[in-house]
C-alpha cells in the first residue's frame, strides 16, 4: 500500500492526515494541475457534481450514490471547501484521489477556493483549529490557484446507459432526463421531445429565445459557423459530425479530428458565464495561477448566476454577474454547446435545469449548512457509442445508443411522470445530451463519531 | 481586587455606568451617520467615544445579571440569581412600554405574510414588513418612548417642536435633529436588511445602541431607581425585559423570513446570527457576588446548582427548562431548532465552550473578549453601525495609543502567505499569535501582481488589543483566534428556484457574498 493509498484510506475514515503529509500532497497536485489547461476535456461517461462545503459525510453518501473511484469519472465542480464541519477532510481525499486517478478525478474551482473567502467562511478557522496553524490553510490555498476554471465534457450520448438498476425502463432511447434517487431506483423519466414539435400539453414559448438558436426539427446545421446549434444536440449529429475540433476550441481537426459530438459539448463552471468571454478559447488564454481576482473574467466564471432577466445584470452578491437566458443560447450556439453545467447555487431539489435546458445548476450538499432541508443531486452523462470508438468504456453496454441519429422523433410528448422538473422547462426541451441526476439525501447522522475533545478557545483559556 | 487598570482609571468607580446626560443643558444631537467606510476606520472606531459606551454598557448590563449573595460567606439560601420570565411584572414602566413596542414590531408580520410563492432566498415579504416598520417607526417611538427621551432638551430650536408634531411627514430629515432621530436610527438598524434579506450581529449591536441610547437620554431613570440595587434591576429588566424579547421577535423574524445569516463562518463561528444573549446569559448563571459589595465581575465559577456548561450539548427534558430561565440556553434552543444534526458538529464552537470546566465566569469572561474581537472590531460587522452625538465618532481622549496589534504591525501586507512558517499553535504569548493571526489582514488582500480590483475593505482591520470598557478585566490583548462574529457581509443574496419549490421553510441559507462588496 502506497503512502497515497494509505492517506486515501484515512482520509475515508474521516481523519485528518499530518501536515507533512498535506504538504507533500499540495505539491504533487499542484504538479499535476499546472498542467491542465484552464478548461479542461473531459470525455463521457462523466458524473458531475456540484457543491460540497465540507459536508464529509454526505461526499460519502455521493460517492456511494454515484459509484466509487475509480470506477466512476467524477468532476467535481467546486466549492469543496467552507461552511461545513470537514473541508479539510473532504477536499484533501477529492485532492488524493485527483492526485491517485488523474483521469478519473476533475477539480475545477469554485469562488471558495479562494484565500479570502476561506478565511471569512470558515475553512481558515477549521484548517487553524484542527491543525494548530495555518500551514495547512497555506498549502491548501496554494492548490486552489492551480485549479482549472471549467471542463467541456466531450463524446456524451443522448441516450442513457442503464441506471444499473433492474427496473423496466422502457425504451431508454427515448430517455432524455431520468431521475433516480439514492438507492437508484428511476423516480421520473422525461421523454425527448422534438424541438419545433407539436405542442404537448403546457408547452410554452421559450423565454428569449436566441435568433441564432433553435434549427428546426432534426436538420443539423451543417458547417455554420462553430459547428453547431445552439443546443446542437440531435439535430446536429444528423449524418455524422461536421465539426471535428473539440467544441468550444473553435478548431477542428485537433484531437485526431475524429471528436464528434453528437450531443453538443458540456461546459462545466463553477458559476457561470462572463461578459468579457463569448468564446470558451478566451478562458484558455486567462492567467489562471493566482488568487481568484474580484472583477474580470476569471472572477465572473466563479461568481455569477444566471436569472430570469435579458442580457447582464449586477450580481447581488458583488462579485459576478447576473446573465439571462439569451446570454446562455448565444454562447452555447457560437461555442458549439449543447448544456452549460454550472454549482454555486442552493437548488432544494439538488438540480434545475434552466432556459429551455441550456443550462443546468447541480449541487451536491444535502441539507445544507444542516438548515436548509434540501436533498442533493448528481448529474451522469453517459458515453456515447454511437460509432466513432475512441472512448474509453466503463460498461461492456451496447446496442443502446442510436449513434446519435435519434433525431429526436421519438419522444412522446407529455407522457412519463413529471418530478421536479417543472412543466414550463419541459415543455421546451431540447435535445442535449441524455441526462440522469440521481438525487439523494444528507448521509445518516449515526455514523458519525463524536469527538472526545472540547478544546478551549484562546478566549476562554 | 479589582483589576489593575493599565491606564489611569478615567472613571471614580470601577464599574462604570453610562452616563446620563444633563437635562439642564440643552443637548447638540446630530442624524446618526455611517462612518466607517475602510478596514483603517475601524481602528479608529476601536478609540472612539462610541467604543468606549458600547463597551460600558455591555459591561454594565452583564454585571447587574451576574447573581447576588445576601450573605457573606456565600451559601446558598442567600443568593439571589436573574432568570427569564419571572417578574417581568414589577419591570418598571419604560422597560414594560418597550416590550410593548416590540410586541407590535412583531405583529407586522401578520400584515407581511411570507410570500407563498417560489422564493430565490429570504422571503421577500420581509421587505414588506421592514417597510412598514420604517413608516411607522416615527409615531410608534413617540408612543412607546417616555416623554423625558422625545422632550429632551435640544439645541435645535425646533426640534421639541418637531417631535411633537407627531404624523407630520417630510420635514424631519431637513430641520436640525432631535432625540428621535438619534433614538430612530439605531432602532430601524435592530431588524435586519432589508435590501440583503439577512440578519446578524451588526443589527444585535445597533439594538443594544437603541437601549444605550434610551439609558443616556434618562429614559430609565426615576426617583426610585437612585440605590446601587434599584439600578441594577434597572438593567436586568433592560436585558431580561427588553433585549430577550427583543431577541425573540429576531428569531420569529428569522423563520419567518427565511433570513440569512448576515455573514457566516459556517459552522466555525459562535451562533449564525446573535451573540449577546451568549454573553448574558453566561452572566446569569455566574458565580455569586456580594449584594453590593462592589466585587468585580467573577472570571471563573458558577452559581450553586446552576446547569454545567455541558448541559448545552444535551437535548433532554433539562434543557427544555433551562432555554425559558436562561438567555443562553435560550439562544442554543434555537439553533437546535433550526439544524438538524449532531451538536457539535453543527455548532463546534458552542460545543468547545461547553467543556470549558472552570464554570459560567469563565464563559463569560471569554465571551465578552469574543465579543469584542468578533463583533466590535470586525469590518463587516461594524462598518453599518452609526454615529450620532450619543454614539461619538470623536476621539476618546483616554483610549489607549490606536491599536497597532502585533498582527498588524508584524504583517507585512504583501505577506499573503508568508506568516512566520514555524509558528507555534496558538498560544497566547503575542509572538506566537503574530504567526497564528487570522490572516484577514493580509489574506484579503489581492496578491502582488493581479492589478486592480477595489481596494478591499477590512484588509487592515486590527483586532482590538484592549478590553472592552471598563471593569472587564480583559486581558490586553485579544486572541486572534478566528471565530466567527458572522460578518455582514455582502448585499442581496441570489438563486434561481426550481419552480413550485415545495413551501420548506428553510430553502434559501447561507448563499455567499463577496466580503469586498460595500454596500
Amino acid at each position: 500500500m502506497s503512502d497515497l493509498d494509505r492517506a486515501i484510506a484515512q482520509l475515508r475514515a474521516c481523519r485528518p492526515i499530518p501536515e507533512a503529509e498535506v504538504r507533500e500532497l499540495c505539491h504533487k497536485a499542484r504538479e499535476l494541475l499546472i498542467e491542465e489547461g484552464n478548461v479542461v476535456t473531459v470525455t463521457a461517461p462523466v458524473t458531475i457534481c456540484g457543491d460540497i462545503h465540507g459536508q464529509f459525510h454526505d461526499l460519502m453518501e455521493l460517492f456511494r450514490v454515484g459509484g466509487d473511484v475509480p470506477d466512476t469519472n467524477y468532476l467535481f465542480m467546486g466549492d469543496f471547501v467552507d461552511r461545513g464541519f470537514y473541508s479539510l477532510e473532504s477536499f484533501l481525499l477529492l485532492l488524493c484521489l485527483k492526485v491517485r486517478y488523474p483521469d478519473r478525478m476533475t477539480l475545477i474551482r469554485g469562488n471558495h477556493e479562494s484565500r479570502q473567502i476561506t478565511t471569512v467562511y470558515g475553512f481558515y478557522d477549521e484548517c487553524l483549529r484542527k491543525y494548530g496553524s495555518a500551514n495547512v490553510w497555506r498549502y491548501c490555498c496554494d492548490v486552489f490557484d492551480y485549479l482549472a476554471l471549467g471542463a467541456i465534457v466531450l463524446g456524451a450520448s443522448n441516450t442513457l446507459s442503464p441506471s444499473g438498476d433492474g427496473e423496466a425502463q422502457g425504451s431508454e432511447e427515448d430517455i432524455e432526463i431520468e431521475v433516480c434517487n439514492a438507492d437508484g431506483q428511476i423516480m421520473s423519466q422525461f421523454p425527448r421531445q422534438p424541438r419545433g414539435a407539436g405542442n404537448s400539453i403546457n408547452r410554452q414559448p421559450p423565454r428569449g429565445r436566441s435568433p441564432n438558436g433553435p434549427t428546426s426539427n432534426g436538420v443539423g446545421p451543417s458547417g455554420t459557423a462553430g459547428g453547431g446549434a445552439a443546443t446542437g444536440g440531435a439535430g446536429g449529429a444528423v449524418g455524422l459530425p461536421t465539426n471535428t475540433g473539440p467544441p468550444g476550441s473553435g478548431a477542428s481537426g485537433s484531437s485526431g479530428g475524429s471528436i464528434g459530438n453528437p450531443a453538443g459539448a458540456v461546459l462545466c463552471v463553477h458559476g457561470g458565464l462572463s461578459p468579457l468571454i463569448d468564446m470558451v478559447d478566451k478562458i484558455r488564454l486567462l492567467d489562471r495561477k493566482q488568487e481568484v481576482p474580484h472583477e474580470g473574467a476569471m472572477c465572473d466564471l466563479l461568481w455569477s448566476d444566471p436569472d430570469e432577466i435579458d442580457g447582464w445584470g449586477l450580481s447581488p452578491r458583488g462579485a459576478g454577474f447576473l446573465f439571462g437566458a439569451d446570454i446562455v443560447k448565444v454562447f452555447n450556439y457560437k461555442n458549439d454547446l449543447s448544456l452549460i453545467a454550472r454549482a454555486h447555487q442552493l437548488v432544494m431539489e439538488g438540480f434545475k435545469e434552466m432556459f429551455d435546458t441550456s443550462i443546468v445548476t447541480v449541487w451536491s450538499a444535502p441539507n445544507y449548512c444542516y438548515r436548509c432541508g434540501n436533498v442533493a443531486a448528481l448529474l451522469e452523462l453517459s458515453e456515447d457509442e454511437g460509432g466513432l470508438g475512441i472512448f474509453a468504456r466503463s460498461n461492456g453496454d451496447v446496442n443502446r445508443s442510436d449513434g446519435g441519429l435519434i433525431g429526436g422523433g421519438s419522444g412522446v410528448p407529455g407522457s412519463g411522470p413529471r418530478g421536479v422538473l417543472m412543466e414550463n422547462d419541459l415543455a421546451s426541451l431540447k435535445p442535449g445530451p441524455a441526462r440522469r441526476y440521481r438525487v439523494f439525501q444528507a448521509a445518516p447522522q449515526d455514523s458519525r463519531g463524536m469527538p472526545a475533545k472540547k478544546p478551549v478557545a484562546d478566549y476562554f483559556l | 481586587m479589582d483589576p489593575p487598570p493599565r491606564q489611569p482609571a478615567p472613571s471614580p468607580s470601577p464599574f462604570p455606568r453610562l452616563e446620563v446626560l444633563d437635562r439642564s443643558a440643552a443637548h447638540t444631537f446630530a442624524r446618526p451617520a455611517k462612518l466607517i467606510n475602510d478596514g483603517p476606520d475601524v481602528a479608529h472606531f476601536l478609540t472612539s467615544k462610541a467604543y468606549r459606551d458600547i463597551g460600558t454598557f455591555v459591561m454594565q448590563l452583564n454585571r447587574a445579571l451576574c447573581p447576588r449573595s445576601k450573605t457573606q460567606p456565600t451559601d446558598s439560601a442567600g443568593i439571589e440569581s436573574f432568570t427569564l420570565g419571572a417578574g417581568r411584572e414589577r419591570d418598571p414602566e419604560p422597560v414594560a412600554r418597550l416590550r410593548q413596542l416590540l410586541q407590535r414590531v412583531e405583529a407586522f408580520v401578520d400584515e407581511a405574510p411570507p410570500d407563498p410563492g417560489p422564493r430565490r432566498f429570504g422571503n421577500v415579504s420581509f421587505r414588506t414588513w421592514h417597510t412598514l416598520l420604517d413608516q411607522r417607526a416615527d409615531a410608534l417611538l413617540r408612543e412607546f418612548l417616555p416623554r423625558r427621551v422625545l422632550e429632551f432638551p435640544s439645541t435645535s430650536a425646533g426640534a421639541i417642536a418637531a417631535e411633537l408634531r407627531a404624523g407630520e411627514e417630510g420635514g424631519e430629515e431637513q430641520g436640525e435633529a432631535g432625540p428621535l432621530d438619534e433614538v430612530k436610527a439605531y432602532f430601524l438598524g435592530s431588524f435586519g436588511s432589508a435590501q440583503r434579506l439577512d440578519y446578524g450581529t451588526g443589527h444585535e449591536l445597533s439594538f443594544l445602541a437603541f437601549l444605550g441610547c434610551l439609558w443616556k437620554l434618562g429614559a430609565f431613570e426615576s426617583e426610585a431607581a437612585d440605590s446601587e440595587r434599584a439600578l441594577e434591576d434597572v438593567e436586568r429588566s433592560i436585558v431580561l425585559g427588553v433585549m430577550e424579547p427583543y431577541l425573540q421577535v429576531i428569531r420569529r423574524l428569522i423563520l419567518t423570513y427565511t433570513l440569512e445569516p448576515a455573514g457566516s463562518h459556517g459552522v466555525w463561528g459562535l451562533d449564525d446570527h446573535s451573540f449577546l444573549p451568549y454573553i448574558f446569559g453566561s452572566a446569569q448563571l455566574t458565580r455569586p457576588i456580594g449584594e453590593g459589595s462592589g466585587e468585580a465581575m467573577p472570571l471563573e465559577g458558577s452559581l450553586p446548582a446552576a446547569p454545567r456548561p455541558a448541559d448545552v450539548a444535551k437535548a433532554d427534558a433539562a434543557f427544555d427548562r433551562l432555554r425559558r430561565d436562561n438567555m443562553y440556553f435560550s439562544a442554543v434552543g434555537f439553533i437546535r431548532d433550526v439544524k438538524t444534526g449532531p451538536f457539535w458538529e453543527h455548532s463546534p464552537i458552542l460545543f468547545d465552550v461547553s467543556g470549558i470546566r472552570d464554570g459560567w465566569g469563565k464563559i463569560n469572561k471569554g465571551m465578552v473578549k469574543m465579543f469584542n474581537a468578533e463583533v466590535l472590531s470586525k469590518f463587516p460587522v461594524v462598518q453599518h453601525f452609526r454615529f450620532g452625538a450619543l454614539f461619538s465618532w470623536d476621539q476618546d481622549p483616554d483610549a489607549p495609543a490606536p491599536a497597532q496589534s502585533v498582527h498588524m504591525a508584524n504583517q507585512p501586507a504583501s505577506a499573503i502567505a508568508t506568516p512566520p512558517a514555524a509558528a507555534p499553535p496558538p498560544v497566547a504569548a503575542a509572538a506566537g499569535a503574530a504567526g497564528i493571526a487570522a490572516p484577514w489582514a493580509q489574506a484579503t488582500r489581492m496578491p502582488p501582481g493581479t492589478g486592480g480590483g477595489p481596494g478591499i475593505p477590512y484588509s487592515k482591520a486590527p483586532w482590538a488589543s484592549r478590553g472592552v470598557g471598563g471593569g472587564a478585566g480583559g486581558s490586553s490583548a485579544v486572541p486572534p483566534l478566528p471565530r466567527g462574529g458572522p460578518p455582514d457581509t455582502g448585499p442581496l443574496p441570489p438563486t434561481s428556484f426550481p419552480k413550485g419549490v415545495p413551501g420548506k421553510a428553510n430553502n434559501q441559507f447561507a448563499v455567499t457574498k463577496a466580503p469586498w462588496a460595500k454596500d
